[in-house]
C-alpha cells in the first residue's frame, strides 16, 4: 500500500489524459494557416458518434466563442463531424470540439490553427 | 459542476470496474444457482444450502448492479448536460444510456428470478440464462464494439464471450468460496468440481473473445509495447495468466481422488480467495483499456523497443534535489528541449476526457522533481521489502519494527508531494485542500502513517484485533486496483507511455504480494511457509522500480 500511495501521491513531471474517442485527421490541421473568410471544419473519428450530442466552438483571437453547428455530413460515415464557420479574421483561432462517442465515453480537445492575412503582392 | 468534471474521467472508470464486476457476479451467481445448486434440489440439507448461498449471492449481484449502473449513467449524463449545456433529459436518449437502461431492466428480471426460496424449476433456470445473456448482450452493446467503424457484429459477438466467460468464470467465485466454507468436506469437493467445470467453460470463452479483440483492436505485437492500449492489455493478460495458475491448481486438487482429498479443501479455499483479488484486479484493468483508443487506431508515434530498452537501463538514482543553478539541470532542459524539436509535431489532435487538458511542456526542474521523488520513495520500499525479508528469517528481532520506515515515507508524500503548496510552495495548505488531487495527496500520506502504525502494532503483538493484521493485504491489493484505474489517464504520447510501463508492473506486483501476506496470514501451514517469503520479494522490486524510475 505505502509503495502504491507513493506512486499514486508523487506524480510524474508530465502526465497527459487522453480517452477513448480520438481525432485521427481534421481540417483545419493543427497548427495549420488558413486564409481570413469562412472555412469548412471536418473532423474524422476513430469511434462513431453521437451527431446529437457533439459540440463544436471556433475560439477567435479576442478569445470570444463562436458556437458552430455540427453534423455529420450528407452520406458521410457517422465518424465524421463537419461545420461551416463564419468568416474568420485573422489571428490564433482555436477549435474546440467534444463528442459522446457510441460507447459512452466523452472526449474533448482543441485544434489549434492561424488565420493570416493574404501577402500582398 | 468543476469537481465532478476534475474527477470525471477517474471516476469513470472506477464504476466502469465496478459495473463490471457487478454484472459477473449477478451472471456468474445466477449460473451457479441454475447450474450447479438446482440440479442437486433442495432435499438434500447440502443442496438447500447450497441453494441458499446461490440465491443470496444473486441478489447481492443483482443490488450492486443496479447501483453501479445508476451511479454511472447519472455521473455520464450530468457531465454531458454540464458540458453541452443543455437539461440532463436530453442526455436519456443517448444510445449508452439506452444500453444501462436494459442492463438495469435486465437485473431487476434476474432478480425476481432468483428472489423464490424454492428450487428453480426447469423453465426458470431457462429464463435464468437468458436474462443473463441479456444483461451481458446490453452490456456490449455500451461497448468499444459499437462504437467501431467497422467490423462490429464480429466485435460485439467477441465482447459478449469475453464477458460472459468473466461471469462463469470470476462471478461464480464468490457462492463457491461461501459454499466452501459453508457445506461439509464431501459434498463441498462435489460442488467445488462442478463449478471448475462451469470455470473451465468460462476461462475458454474469456480466450475466445481475446482471440476476436486481437484483430480488432491490438492488430500486431509491436502494439503491445508500443500504445497504451497494448500495455494494459498485456497487464491484463499477464493477471489472467496468474488466475489461470490458481484456476489450474483447484481443478487439480478438486479432481484428485484420495485419502487426503478432504484436508486439500482449505487451499481451494486460500486460492479462491486470491482469484477473487487478482479477478477484481483484471476488472480494473479492463475499465482501464475501455477508457483508451484502441491500439489499431495509433498508428503514429509508438514506443519502439529501442527506447523502451533506453529507458530502463537502470541509472544512478537521484538523491540529490533539483537546483536550476547546477549543470546538471541546465543540461537535462537542453536535452529535453532538443527531443522536442527531434520528436515531429502530433499527425492528430490529441483529445482528452472533461476535467483533463494539455499538460504544460516537459521541464527539467519537474523532471528531476519527480525522479528525485519517486527515487527516494524507492529506496524507502527497498529497505522496508529487505527488513521484511529478515523478518520473515525470525533470526532478527530489530527487524520486525520494519513498518516504522514507512512513517518516513509518509512524512516525503505529505511533503513533497505538491511544491505549490505548504511547506515548500507559497500555497498555504487550507486554500490548497479545495483541489481534489492535493486532497487525494495528503490523504494518500495520512494513510501511510495510519497504515505503518497499525502493522507496528500487530508486529509487536499490542493490537490484538485479527482485523487489522489485515490491514495490509487488503490495503495492498486495494492499492494495485487503484493503481489500474488511475493509469487510465496516461496514454499514448511517449514519455507518457514510458511512465505508464513502469506503473504497471507496480500494481500487478502490488495485488501479488497482497495475496500472498493474505495466505501467510489465512493459512494453511504449506501455503503461509512460501508466502512468507514472496511478499517482501514483491516489496523488493516495487522499490527496486522506484529506485531507478527514470522520466528522462
Amino acid at each position: 500500500m505505502p509503495a502504491l500511495a507513493a506512486a499514486l501521491a508523487l506524480p510524474p513531471a508530465g502526465r497527459r489524459a487522453h480517452a477513448h474517442a480520438v481525432v485521427l485527421a481534421s481540417e483545419p490541421a493543427p497548427d495549420s494557416r488558413l486564409p481570413p473568410g469562412p472555412a469548412t471544419v471536418r473532423l474524422r473519428f476513430n469511434s462513431r458518434i453521437d451527431h446529437a450530442r457533439c459540440r463544436l466552438v471556433a475560439i477567435g483571437p479576442d478569445g470570444a466563442e463562436v458556437p458552430l453547428a455540427p453534423a455529420p455530413p450528407p452520406g458521410a460515415e457517422p465518424v465524421v463531424l463537419a461545420a461551416r464557420t463564419p468568416p474568420l479574421t485573422p489571428g490564433a483561432w482555436r477549435l474546440r470540439w467534444q463528442v459522446l462517442a457510441l460507447d459512452g465515453h466523452i472526449t474533448r480537445g482543441d485544434i489549434r490553427f492561424t488565420v493570416v492575412p493574404p501577402t500582398a503582392p | 459542476m468543476e469537481y465532478l468534471l476534475d474527477i470525471y474521467g477517474f471516476g469513470a472508470v472506477l464504476l466502469d470496474a465496478a459495473g463490471d464486476a457487478a454484472r459477473a457476479a449477478l451472471a456468474g451467481g445466477a449460473a451457479v444457482l441454475a447450474l450447479i445448486a438446482a440440479p442437486r434440489g433442495a432435499a438434500r440439507p447440502e443442496g438447500a444450502l447450497l441453494l441458499a448461498l446461490a440465491r443470496r449471492w444473486t441478489l447481492r449481484g443483482a443490488v450492486a448492479t443496479l447501483v453501479v449502473t445508476l451511479a454511472a449513467a447519472a455521473l455520464q449524463a450530468v457531465v454531458l448536460a454540464g458540458t453541452l449545456g443543455r437539461p440532463v433529459g436530453d442526455s436519456l436518449g443517448a444510445a449508452p444510456v439506452q444500453a444501462s437502461g436494459a442492463m438495469l431492466g435486465a437485473a431487476l428480471v434476474l432478480a425476481a428470478l432468483a428472489a423464490p426460496r424454492a428450487a428453480p424449476p426447469g423453465w426458470r433456470r431457462a429464463a435464468l440464462g437468458a436474462a443473463a445473456l441479456a444483461l451481458l448482450a446490453a452490456a456490449a452493446a455500451g461497448s468499444h464494439a459499437v462504437a467501431r467503424p467497422e467490423g462490429r457484429g464480429l466485435l460485439f459477438l467477441a465482447t459478449l464471450a469475453h464477458q460472459a466467460g468473466a461471469a462463469l468464470w470470476l462471478g461464480g467465485l464468490p457462492p463457491l468460496l461461501d459454499a466452501l466454507r459453508r457445506l461439509e468436506p464431501a459434498p463441498a469437493r462435489q460442488v467445488g468440481r462442478a463449478y471448475s467445470r462451469q470455470a473451465a467453460a468460462g476461462a475458454g470463452l474469456v480466450l475466445l473473445g481475446v482471440v476476436g479483440f486481437w484483430d480488432g483492436y491490438l492488430g500486431e505485437p509491436e502494439a503491445l509495447y508500443g500504445t497504451a492500449y497494448g500495455a494494459m492489455a498485456m497487464t491484463k493478460a499477464a493477471m489472467l495468466a496468474l488466475l489461470l495458475a490458481l484456476g489450474g491448481a483447484n481443478f487439480l486438487l478438486l479432481h484428485r481422488a484420495d485419502d487426503a482429498a478432504g484436508r486439500r479443501l482449505p487451499l481451494v479455499r486460500r486460492f479462491v480467495e486470491c482469484e477473487i483479488a487478482l479477478g477484481l484486479a483484471v476488472f480494473a484493468a479492463a475499465a482501464s483499456i475501455t477508457s483508451l483508443p484502441p491500439a489499431v487506431d495509433l498508428r503514429e508515434d509508438r514506443l519502439t523497443l529501442a527506447e523502451i530498452v533506453e529507458r530502463f537501463t537502470p541509472r544512478a538514482p537521484r538523491l540529490v534535489g533539483p537546483d536550476h543553478a547546477t549543470l546538471a539541470i541546465s543540461a537535462l532542459q537542453a536535452r529535453l528541449e532538443e527531443e522536442a524539436r527531434r520528436t515531429p509535431a502530433a499527425r492528430a489532435p490529441a483529445g482528452y476526457v472533461p476535467g483533463a487538458g494539455e499538460p504544460p511542456p516537459r521541464n527539467a526542474q519537474n523532471v528531476a522533481w519527480s525522479e528525485y521523488n519517486h527515487n527516494w520513495s524507492g529506496l524507502l520500499v527497498l529497505l522496508v521489502g529487505l527488513a521484511a525479508l529478515l523478518d520473515a528469517s525470525r533470526r532478527i528481532p530489530l527487524a520486525r519494527h520494519w513498518p516504522l520506515v514507512f512513517l518516513g515515507l509518509a512524512g516525503f508524500i505529505l511533503v513533497r508531494s505538491d511544491p505549490e503548496v505548504w511547506p515548500l510552495g507559497p500555497i498555504d495548505l487550507i486554500t490548497a485542500l479545495r483541489d481534489p488531487e492535493v486532497v487525494q495527496h495528503k490523504l494518500a500520506g495520512l494513510l501511510v502513517a495510519a497504515f505503518a502504525l497499525s502493522e507496528w502494532g500487530v508486529r509487536l503483538g499490542r493490537l490484538r484485533n485479527m482485523g487489522a493484521r489485515f490491514v495490509f493485504p487488503l490495503a495492498m491489493v486495494a492499492g494495485g486496483v487503484l493503481l489500474l484505474a488511475h493509469s487510465h489517464a496516461i496514454a499514448d504520447r511517449k514519455e507518457a507511455l514510458l511512465v505508464e510501463l513502469s506503473h504497471l508492473p507496480l500494481a500487478v506486483l502490488a495485488v501479488a504480494g497482497g495475496c500472498a501476506r493474505w495466505t501467510e496470514l489465512r493459512g494453511p501451514e504449506a501455503l503461509a511457509r512460501p508466502a512468507r517469503w514472496i511478499w517482501p520479494a514483491c516489496l523488493i522490486l516495487v522499490g527496486t522500480i522506484l529506485t531507478f524510475y527514470r522520466e528522462s
